[in-house]
């Protein structure tokens, strides 16, 4: 591994030097997980920028130039990311793309606002991150409380008034739970469960049981998919049928798996679409093209709000006709350009939030396959 | 009521786990005087290896459910205990005459090694047992739906400790474990092979351990390779309550720590769950500091 990573600093290095030589091109930086646990993520994120990268420079390029895209690696950790940021701030790039964990972005977003880089982090939901007034972030991933606000709306869109909620006490999970019992509280609905269960256990039973004696119509789970697959089938043999409604943590197909098809069936969750469920035009070339380059569609759809970052850039870059960031950040900001994305229209508020809904119901069915509802 | 009585259930199906898990702890700690800290690890090899043999083997399809599962509870048994066997030639006798620290630090080390080992032959994501080999009917008892499984683990917890308990108390190889765990040096003058004392003592302990692994594998399905950290605490803890070194401690350590965590969660928090059960754990020894049954207690651990 540590041969490897040598090697690709190597192959960056060299990759870096060519890119001084030519004069010509628009550099955009690309930070993402290459290595450490996400980096199936940070690989799916490089193929899909450099798939789109070459798309462009093959039908002539941005304003006349090429572009250049240089991936950088952060590890997946905060230390590495800002010694990523310093490297690519150094390089000379208009913009940068990246990342994929809160925490991460967040170590990295005051060194570009230093150089004057615009950034555009595609996974990063954490809430704070655009709350800071910074002129060139923006992100292209949804917010935590965008999520808290589609779960109260489907919550009360499909009936339920009395509700349970059960997070894990993760700061993720925590403040989606508080988010949208502090919206479904301000409806006529009621709360009449808030509890946080302990990760890494077996036996659920205890909580399920304190669960039904409050009788809810519907149980809102913030927490992750190994968890909820056991309280699943536990809940099935308990004979307890009360629907059960979750976050994007719980989107994977293991959960199936540990609950089974038919515990699991009639199970709501909340995400953004898996990448084969975007059903616009470009996304439909998109899938396409990255099938016919690299051998399967994309799994993360994480990796694919990289290259609705890519767009953002190069649509921004070619309608305002320059590529001065600041320029740039005003033109994003004011909202009025829509770029047509691999996941919809493209849009920014002030704060350098994407606007307009990323996310989706997903139900499984009785084969436990995850079947996106109409909206 | 009802919830209280359907609380009571769901805390004695987990504390029969802790108790089987503890009984590996206490036995171990009553000859060797140490914690096996990798007992926790035994017990996730005993699920990992269920899953293969289960898989590879198809033992109830060829043996019938009943047959079959009790074929693969013997199998896993015995390898648990064998691997336990080994680890304690390869990393406690080594140090048996030296500070007891060292072989504390040792557990740990193996540990570490067993987890991580079964990290990497595996691989870290998480593995399901095939769902259905235990039948899913739920009996009704005076109203409350339990399911059949959580008695059947109950069962054979009770049994398994049962037989345990016969077995030291009235064979002679149980005679021999006594006298070791009482006094090593005294056990030697009268002839008793200590050192083969202690191997069936590490054969029993963590194949019981693996038993445990077996039974969660095949009721709640689901297994990782970092499961046995929570459930060795929590038998840990359970040993310590009902007296570290005493078997019959150790199953009513288990069975309370499960009863005072489902109640705990019921009736005061489950975020809480936890932290009741331990300051149980504090005030029961600062009350009687040799736990509940116990007649010794940790003095350096």
């Amino acid at each position: 591994m540590k041969r490897f990573s040598t090697l690709l600093l190597a192959v960056l290095f060299v990759a870096t030097g060519a890119g001084i030589s030519m004069a010509d091109t628009i550099k955009i930086g690309l930070m993402a997980p290459l290595t450490g646990s996400w980096a199936s993520e940070g690989e799916e994120m490089k193929n899909i920028v450099n798939l789109l990268a070459d798309e462009i420079n093959a039908n002539g390029g941005l304003l006349g130039q090429q572009i250049e895209v240089i991936a950088e690696d952060d590890g997946g950790d905060p230390r590495t990311a800002s010694l990523a940021a310093q490297r690519l701030a150094t390089q000379e790039v208009i913009a940068v793309i990246g990342t994929y964990g809160s925490s991460v972005t967040e170590a990295s977003q005051a060194i570009y606002d230093d150089f004057s880089i615009l950034q555009v982090a595609n996974g990063s939901t954490a809430i704070r991150l655009t709350e800071k007034g910074l002129k060139y972030f923006f992100r292209t991933s949804p917010r935590d409380d965008e999520q808290g606000r589609v779960a109260a709306q489907t919550i009360k869109g499909l009936g339920f008034g009395k509700v349970a909620i059960l997070h894990d006490n993760t700061s993720y999970a925590k403040g989606l739970a508080e988010e949208t019992k502090g919206l479904l509280e301000k409806t006529s609905n009621s709360i009449v469960f808030f509890d946080a269960l302990t990760p890494g256990e077996r036996d659920y039973t205890a909580i399920l049981t304190k669960m039904k004696a409050a009788n809810p119509d519907v149980v809102f789970f913030t927490g992750y998919y190994p968890e909820l697959g056991l309280i699943l089938r536990q809940k099935m043999e308990m004979a307890w049928n009360v629907p059960f409604i979750g976050g994007d943590a719980t989107n994977n197909p293991d959960l199936v798996k540990i609950a089974g098809a038919k515990a699991a069936e009639g199970y709501y969750f909340l995400s953004p679409p898996v990448p084969q469920d975007l059903a616009f035009a470009k996304s439909k070339d998109f899938l396409k093209a990255y099938k016919a380059k690299y051998g399967s569609y994309p799994g993360s759809i994480w990796a694919v709000l990289s290259g609705d970052g890519f767009l953002t850039i190069t649509e921004g870059v070619k309608a305002a006709k320059t590529t001065d960031p600041e320029k740039l950040a005003e033109f994003l900001h004011a909202g009025t350009q829509k770029v047509s994305g691999l996941t919809g229209k493209i849009a920014f508020n002030t704060k350098g939030d994407r606007v307009g809904e990323v996310y989706r119901v997903y139900r499984i069915d009785a084969e436990g396959k995850f079947i996106l509802q109409d909206k | 009521m009802e919830e209280f009585f359907q609380q009571l259930t769901n805390g004695l199906a987990v504390g029969g786990i802790y108790a089987l898990i503890a009984l590996g702890y206490t036995m171990v700690y009553g000859v060797l005087k140490l914690i096996n800290f990798a007992h926790g690890d035994l017990f996730t090899l005993g699920a990992y290896l269920g899953l293969t043999l289960l898989t590879s083997l198809g033992l109830s399809g060829h043996l019938g459910t009943v047959l079959g599962l009790i074929v693969l509870a013997i199998m896993v048994t015995g390898f648990v205990g064998i691997a336990g066997a080994l680890l304690e030639r390869a990393a406690y006798r080594p140090l048996r005459d030296s500070h007891r620290l060292s072989a504390v630090v040792s557990a740990l080390g193996a540990s570490i090694f067993l987890q991580n080992t079964i990290m990497l032959i595996y691989g870290a994501k998480n593995y399901v047992y095939p769902l259905d080999i235990l039948p899913r009917t739920t009996l009704h008892i005076f109203g409350l739906p339990v399911p059949l499984v959580r008695i059947l683990i109950l069962t054979a917890s009770l049994l398994l400790m049962a037989g345990l308990y016969l077995f030291i108390q009235k064979t002679r190889l149980g005679t021999a474990i006594r006298a070791a765990a009482i006094d090593q040096g005294a056990a030697k003058l009268m002839g008793i092979n200590v050192n083969q004392v202690i191997m069936i003592v590490f054969l029993v302990g963590p194949g019981l351990g693996g038993v445990a692994g077996l039974m969660v594998g095949l009721y709640y399905g689901q297994v990782n390779f970092t499961m046995g950290w929570v459930y060795g605490l929590k038998a840990f803890t359970a040993a310590i309550l009902g007296g570290i070194g005493n078997i019959p401690g150790a199953m009513v350590g288990g069975l309370l720590l499960g009863v005072i965590e489902a109640l705990g969660a019921a009736y005061i928090s489950i975020a809480w769950k936890d932290a009741i059960a331990f300051c149980v754990l504090i005030v029961i020894l600062i009350v009687r500091p040799t736990g509940i049954l116990g007649e010794r207690v940790a003095d350096k651990i």
